[in-house]
């Protein structure tokens, strides 16, 4: 319980680091406009996408890496990465059965079954390897209700005129530097559409699974929930061990109509690293969704562990009248890994509500930080938020920085923020071990404490995952 | 309950203490035999939170020299949670509040891990439920205050019922409870003095550390110690402490000035 | 940059005792250029204001500033100072005991120290002084000395240069109140340095009032030894374009901070407190409270650091900030900023924006009071909170114990 023992760490080993050993079809390492073209061409696009893909190369090309969050990475050399690679096989297949058992067997080996005898029975999911979706299932019986759940690439083919009127409408192709090399290049992802009135029949799922040592991962999800619709949605992420960086650089949209509600979970469990920060996905992340009508919701609840370096404000821009944002976070930060995250809450329409729980936990030489903004507009008469931030150190070496940023020119808000930081009392420790639970136990008690507020908001069969992955990740660096 | 033919349970020999390189027990002598309650009395600063908390093995507090042996085996090596899974249980003064981890939870894994040591097996979720209900009993405690965070929003006087529950649950071989009465209200003295009694056995010991006379109506001590100044000054049987309520602490001094210290 | 530069070159060519440090901040003026919104701290600010500052007469020994007569008198026993860039402060004064110029070699090491100590020595408002000031208020306190009022004024669109560098001595105590007065379009740049040594204790008070159309730009440096504690109070009102940094740091620890702020705008002005508080010892404490007023067009600013490296162990901070808006066209931003590395810390901070209550409003209407009243009684009592903790009686002596009103009801 000294000190001394509290920087001895011993790393649980990352049990997701396997490499899956597959033939993969690759393009050459580099950007150009060439190889916009060529990753549109491979994916036979219209000229809406690939016009939307050129202009956002040509705008990322004027643009700087922001280099605000202070983060400290090596630099990222975006030529030497490769933008697309698939696994070897013709087509998407019709049916399971016909993808590469060495694909079904890594996300077997992932927890995430797919065949029809194996998978979950109430989350339909969409697999997605290094650049592009393998599988996905319960696709038909989504379909009965009118729901469309599917690859981002086959959306383009079978839904385009949903792509073209909502792709790039709540994260402009130029909204930031990641979000424009993503919209350039995103090669795959998930496509969610849920029609007026339907109450999703079972939770939807997209874990991304990033294979190749050099490939880049840049997908796209688009959720559109129309009025009175609802959905959850959860994605999960893993990916081997490399000594090398990948780049992780997402972007989710959300749209959500009258009355409509999308809650949105991640639980982020990339490749953080070594205890000496060699390797590790750097992960930078726009995620923004849109309440466009009113009474809609948005909640984002993530639970982020993994990662070199974290970079992500999953935001709601409150837009119709009372409508409601949410933002749940857990980010566990250990060894050297950096996280710079946080929410923003743009209230615009009248009494439209917001809240942000978050918590975050640092321990080894780790820095963690909240980053947020909660604006509210001239229009946003009634608006309320109401923030808690709370930090729990771990060991002297970690960092916990809050950045609460508030903004209001409407009079007739409220805004209350909180926050705290403090470490695991030493008396708190002391009486559940007089109590017979050991030191490590009574931690991840602590942790898992600290934490419930947010993981309360996870669906059910995720919340004890989320557990499970933080105590997993706390081993050894306490005691 | 004196039994000559007892087994000694609890042996502690010239056992010095200190908290930040200040000395707080300066060679304290006690031993306690099965089916003993002892009470340990004295004024604040005398030394008794000190012995109670070295005794459950709280990292702030160091042994300097002396030796404690509980059934045979040198107690002070031992982490607090394997004390606490040998039968060693402390009664805190002030219960810690602990937001956000389920009160229930707290008191299934603590009681598994005591359970596990004596061999007895773990209680899966449901056995437990049954289990910590017949147990509310001793304490007369209403259920609710399983679903809450462990003591997090609890009065006085039911922070330490929680306490006491404890102590039913874990079923300890050594309970050292520490200030037990302090912030009870007369009607949960005798809620908590009644389990407390009602958990004593001829196979158990009971050290009461309290400041006050009331307690000990309640619970009637075999012996009782008066503590000063770091160690043990006078023990007698239970007459001793309502001879202090009636004549103070003051001998105390006189009897400290006497030998040099103090 | 060429403004800068121009603006530069029609100076007067450095003179006095601060030739040296005149100098350097004209090279850093040259070589930072003027501040752009793409630098965080600049963000926010209405840049055409403080331009505008380049187009005002610069106070020197030539100007004439006559003192008007309608200041209140000092408290007895207390000692007013008035602090311009144009003449000695200390002319025709006999110093009280445990007062004493600081001189020589000694201001030489002790100018500028705490500046850089605070980690604030090139600021752009910072070197700004540096470049233009030629005057300097230097003492050094022993022992507990009589009250010391320090008043600076400026009219007649005059930038004013003004610094002032207090050596508190082991165990001596200090009260201190600075008024700093603007009318005619006049503006203000005012520099301070505070060094507490172990066991000292400084009260000190800041009443800053513009008419709304001045300007103020005031960098605080305070540098607190072990054990030592010291309380700031920053009032400021009626400027059309202001910016307040007051710098703490606890270079040992075990010393308490106290600040405490209130700004009130109104009208177009653009108000900014950009606090930092850096611990760099251990069991040190920060209780800090700022309140911001925003009335009709008016922006407020507040950016509030906190910084917690390893070795300040057990601090205990707290930080709140309180915002009222006033208009459904004025606008607040609240900005702080925690950074923590020690593990054994408390840190707490919070941060409200809202109107005035409107149970309280109720309560009194349901008394008979108007709604007017009612709201201007409100805002009496939220501010005075703040006005009532002012050392040497300022509130009542200054402002007959209120802000002034009008520009300020809701």
């Amino acid at each position: 319980m000294t000190s001394t023992s509290t920087r001895d760490l011993v790393s649980q080993p990352y049990k997701y680091g396997f490499v899956t050993d597959i033939e993969t079809d690759k393009i050459a390492k580099g950007l150009s406009e060439e190889v916009v073209r060529l990753i549109s061409s491979k994916k036979n696009e219209p000229e809406f996408l690939l016009n939307f893909r050129l202009k956002a190369y040509r705008h990322w090309l004027k643009l700087r890496e922001p280099n605000w969050a202070e983060l400290g990475y090596n630099e990222i050399n975006y030529q030497d990465i490769v933008y697309y690679a698939a696994p070897k096989q013709q087509d998407k297949k019709k049916s399971l059965d016909e993808v590469d058992p060495k694909l079904l067997e890594t996300f077997e080996k992932l927890g995430i079954p797919l065949s029809e005898q194996k998978r979950l029975s109430n989350v339909a999911v969409d697999a997605v390897f290094d650049s592009v979706s393998i599988a996905t299932t319960y696709k038909e019986k989504l379909a009965e209700h009118g729901v469309v759940f599917c690859s981002f690439s086959e959306a383009v083919v079978e839904h385009p005129e949903l792509i073209e009127k909502y792709l790039g409408s709540v994260v402009p192709s130029n909204d930031n530097y990641f979000a424009a090399l993503n919209s350039a290049v995103f090669s795959d992802g998930s496509f969610v559409f849920i029609p007026k009135g339907v109450e999703c029949p079972m939770e939807l799922s997209t874990y991304f699974r990033i294979n190749s040592g050099d490939t880049g991962q840049f997908e796209r999800t688009l959720i559109v929930a129309e009025e009175g619709a609802s959905v959850s949605y959860l994605e999960g992420c893993t990916a081997p061990m490399f000594d090398t960086n990948q780049l992780h650089a997402a972007v989710v949209e959300l749209v959500v109509l009258d009355d409509a509600s999308i809650k949105y979970s991640t639980v982020q469990n990339w490749y953080a690293g070594d205890e000496n920060g060699i390797g590790g996905i750097y992960n930078f992340v726009t995620k923004r969704g849109q309440c466009r009508g009113v009474r809609s919701r948005i909640s984002w609840t993530q639970v982020e562990t993994g990662s070199a370096i974290t970079w992500k404000y999953p935001s709601c821009v409150l837009q119709g009248a009372d409508s409601v944002g949410e933002f749940y976070s857990v980010a566990l930060t250990n060894n050297r890994q950096q996280a710079d995250t946080g929410t923003k809450m743009v209230h615009i329409g009248p009494r439209t509500r917001s809240t942000i729980v978050s918590k975050g936990i640092s321990a080894g030489q780790s820095s963690n930080s909240y980053r947020g903004l909660v604006q509210v507009g001239p229009n946003a008469k009634g608006a309320r938020n109401y923030s808690q931030c709370d930090s729990m150190l771990i060991g002297d070496q970690a960092a916990a920085n809050t950045y609460p940023y508030i903004r209001s020119q409407q009079p007739q808000s409220a805004i209350e923020h909180e926050a705290s930081t403090c470490r695991m009392s030493e008396d708190q420790l002391f009486y559940l071990q007089s109590r017979g639970i050991g030191f490590e136990e009574a931690v991840s008690m602590m942790v898992s404490g600290f934490c419930r507020d947010v993981f309360n908001q996870l669906p059910m069969e995720f919340a004890a995952e989320a557990d499970k992955l933080l105590a997993l990740k706390l081993e050894g660096s306490v005691g | 309950m004196i039994r000559p033919d007892a087994e000694l349970l609890l042996e502690i020999n010239d056992l010095h203490a200190s908290v930040e390189d200040k000395p707080i027990l300066n060679g304290v002598t006690l031993h306690l035999k099965a089916g003993e309650i002892h009470a340990v009395m004295g004024r604040n600063g005398s030394g008794k939170s000190t012995l109670s908390k070295v005794l459950a093995g709280h990292p702030a507090y160091r042994v300097t020299s002396g030796s404690v042996r509980y059934l045979g085996r040198d107690l002070l090596e031992l982490e607090p949670e394997e004390r606490s899974r040998l039968g060693i249980f402390l009664g805190f003064q002030y219960p810690i509040e602990i937001p956000g981890v389920s009160n229930l939870e707290f008191l299934r894994v603590s009681t598994n891990a005591r359970r596990q040591n004596k061999g007895q097996g773990e209680l899966d979720t449901f056995d437990f439920d049954d289990h910590v209900r017949e147990r509310l009993q001793v304490v007369q405690m209403d259920p609710a205050f399983l679903e809450r965070s462990v003591n997090e929003g609890f009065s006085g006087g039911e922070k330490k019922r929680n306490e006491i529950l404890q102590m039913a649950l874990l079923d300890p071989v050594v309970a050292i409870l520490d200030e037990t009465d302090s912030g009870l209200d007369i009607d949960a003295l005798r809620i908590v003095a009644g389990g407390v009694n009602q958990l004593a056995s001829p196979d158990n010991c009971t050290l009461l550390i309290t400041h006050y006379q009331r307690l000990l109506d309640e619970i009637i001590p075999d012996y009782v110690h008066v503590m000063a100044a770091g160690r043990i000054l006078r023990t007698g049987g239970s007459e001793l402490a309502l001879e202090l309520e009636k004549t103070g602490y003051d001998w105390v001094d006189q009897q400290l000035a006497a030998e040099g210290v103090g | 940059m060429a403004m800068t530069e121009a603006w530069l070159t029609q100076l007067p060519d450095p003179t006095g005792a601060l030739e040296p440090v005149q100098r350097r901040g004209r090279l850093a003026l040259t070589e930072q250029g003027f501040p752009s919104r793409r630098q965080e701290s600049w963000r926010l600010t209405d840049l055409k204001r403080l331009e505008a500052l380049f187009q005002l007469s610069l106070a020197n020994d030539s100007s004439h500033v006559s003192i008007p007569d309608s200041w209140p008198t000092v408290p007895e026993q207390a000692l007013r100072l008035v602090v311009n860039n144009t003449n000695d402060p200390l002319a025709g004064f006999d110093l009280p005991e445990g007062i004493s110029i600081l001189e020589g070699v000694e201001l030489e090491q002790a100018l500028g120290h705490t500046l850089s100590r605070c980690q604030c020595a090139s600021e752009w408002p910072v070197e700004l002084n540096h470049g233009v000031n030629q005057q300097i208020l230097a003492l050094r306190i022993r022992g507990k000395v009589p009250p010391i009022e320090l008043v600076t004024f400026a009219t007649d669109a005059m930038f004013m240069p003004t610094r002032v560098l207090l050596l508190v001595e082991e165990k001596a105590e200090l009260e201190v109140l600075q008024v700093v007065i603007a009318k005619g379009h006049a503006a203000h740049s005012h520099l301070l340095e505070i060094h507490l040594g172990q066991e000292s204790k400084v009260q000190h008070g800041l009443l800053a009032l513009g008419e709304g159309k001045e300007s103020l730009l005031a960098n605080m440096a305070i540098e607190q030894e072990v054990r030592s504690h010291y309380s700031m109070v920053a009032v400021s009102h009626g400027w059309s374009f202001g910016r307040l940094e007051p710098n703490v740091v606890q270079v040992g620890g075990q010393a308490s901070s106290s600040i405490h702020g209130l700004s009130v705008t109104a009208a177009d002005q653009q108000f900014a407190v950009h606090s930092t508080m850096r611990f760099e010892g251990p069991e040190g404490t920060l209780d800090q409270v700022q309140k911001t007023v925003a009335a009709d067009r008016s922006h407020s600013i507040f950016n509030g650091a906190i910084q917690v490296p390893r070795q300040a162990q057990r601090t205990n901070a707290s930080q709140l900030s309180r915002s009222l808006l006033l208009s459904g066209r004025a606008r607040v931003d609240a900005k702080p900023e925690l950074q923590i590395v020690a593990d054994d810390v408390r840190c707490t901070h919070g941060a409200t924006v809202s109107q005035l209550q409107e149970d309280q409003l109720f309560y009194l209407r349901s008394r008979g009071i108007t709604e007017s009243s009612a709201a201007s009684l409100l805002l009496r009592g939220y501010c005075k909170e703040v006005l009532d903790l002012l050392p040497l009686d300022a509130a009542s002596r200054w402002l007959d114990g209120a802000l002034p009103e009008g520009e300020t009801n809701p």
